[in-house]
């Protein structure tokens, strides 16, 4: 049986990512397909060829697919750790991808990228893992909406605070003002007053018949 | 004229996805961005529906129009929530539209293109932004207030931008609908 080896390319216009494999046979995929993943080389304009094993591009993945959901929702934050293979990191207007190669002889490289290259990198990955006739299981990567507190950070402080302040700074200004009213004094009644008071017969009852009034 | 809802055999596939307020002015105020990108974008859109088998749920313009008007910035805005369905359509037809329009966003968000040449499309999108803006929503709202002070190539419509060219594409829908259903901070 002859082995034919299957090269896929996904092209935009300031990147390229090609893969390269085989068919697995044994898991009855047709001779077009890609079950086993040989090699893969992703070019982007302006920046050295990378290229890496299968997990290399499975972290790129994990990595930049996230990376853009939270820049969807306007969340600007670093994803992955450092000395990470793959890292990528906001950087002013652009977007730093770190990557440290497992070999101790090969230095960390980074590449600069604008915006229309972020999107042209997410798009060449979305395509290679809509691509049927790669039948490789991706790991999953299941977008949902982000908690309260991810959101919050992209409110600056001062206008995360303002609101608070602004009351906290009303109950002081309404406090203070209510302590500087003055109280009313209690005036005790004087002798002559108390002395003229007559004491008034109580009002006979309505219900009372007449001859007891 | 019939009120066609979409309530009608719920697609398991489609997921439950009912927006909020601040995600139904984000979701039209994207679409707007479209037409401001395309010139023939209300025909376009209507073209997406077809080819992506929506007709029932927008079998024509307006009812099309009748959906975008929940979005409570509109100067005419309707009442009520969009069903999953309806949302899921126009989630996807956006990223359809966002898809057909790639090209363009690049051009606008790349650091590689002539200074003066981006600062001229930004210009003109953002004029068209405005028109639009201007024609359809309520300017007395707060928002559209500060959407129309803004800078051409201001946070804001850089925002709108972005957001179409990282959701363009099949690779975009579930991205985008994920990030319309975050909670208001």
């Amino acid at each position: 049986m002859v082995m034919l080896k299957q090269s896929y390319r996904y092209d935009q216009t300031t990147a390229r990512l090609e893969v390269e494999g085989l068919p697995d046979f044994s898991a009855g995929h047709a001779d077009q397909a890609i079950g086993i993943l040989s090699a893969w080389r992703l070019k982007i304009v302006g920046a050295s060829e990378l290229e890496g094993k299968r997990e290399h591009l499975e972290a790129l993945m994990a990595v930049v697919i996230p990376y853009v959901r939270l820049r969807l929702s306007g969340v600007v934050r670093a994803l992955g750790e450092l000395n990470d293979p793959v890292r990528l990191v906001p950087d002013g207007p652009q977007h730093r991808l770190d990557l440290t190669s497992g070999q101790p002889n090969i230095p960390p490289l980074s590449i600069q990228l604008d915006d229309a290259q972020l999107a042209d990198l997410v798009r060449c990955l979305d395509a290679l893992r809509a691509d049927g006739r790669v039948r490789l299981s991706w790991p999953a990567i299941e977008h949902q909406p982000l908690p309260r507190r991810d959101l919050v950070e992209k409110i600056p402080l001062m206008q995360r605070l303002t609101a608070p302040l602004l009351g906290g700074a009303t109950v002081v200004v309404l406090g203070v003002l209510g302590l500087l009213l003055p109280l009313p004094e209690a005036q005790a009644p004087k002798p002559e007053e108390a002395a003229e008071v007559k004491t008034e017969t109580p009002i006979s009852d309505p219900a009372q018949p007449d001859q007891e009034r | 004229m019939t009120d066609v809802t979409a309530e009608a055999a719920p697609d398991p596939s489609i997921p439950e996805a009912v927006l909020g307020r601040r995600a139904l002015e984000r979701l039209d105020l994207l679409l707007l961005t479209v037409e401001s990108l395309d010139l023939n974008g209300g025909e376009a859109m209507l073209w997406a529906t077809r080819q992506l088998g929506f007709e029932t749920i927008f079998p024509n313009r307006v009812e099309l129009w009748k959906r975008r008007c929940h979005n409570p910035l509109r100067r005419s805005t309707r009442r009520g929530q969009l069903s999953a369905v309806e949302t899921e359509a126009l989630i996807r037809i956006l990223c359809v539209m966002a898809d057909r329009l790639y090209p363009m966003l690049h051009q606008l968000l790349s650091s590689r293109e002539p200074e003066e040449l981006t600062r001229q499309r930004w210009g003109l999108v953002h004029q068209r932004l405005r028109d639009l803006i201007e024609e359809r929503m309520n300017l007395r709202r707060g928002a559209i207030q500060r959407f129309l002070g803004s800078e051409p190539e201001g946070p804001l419509q850089r925002q709108l931008v972005l957001t179409l060219a990282l959701a363009a594409g099949p690779g975009g829908v579930d991205r985008l609908r994920a990030s319309l259903l975050d909670p208001t901070p």
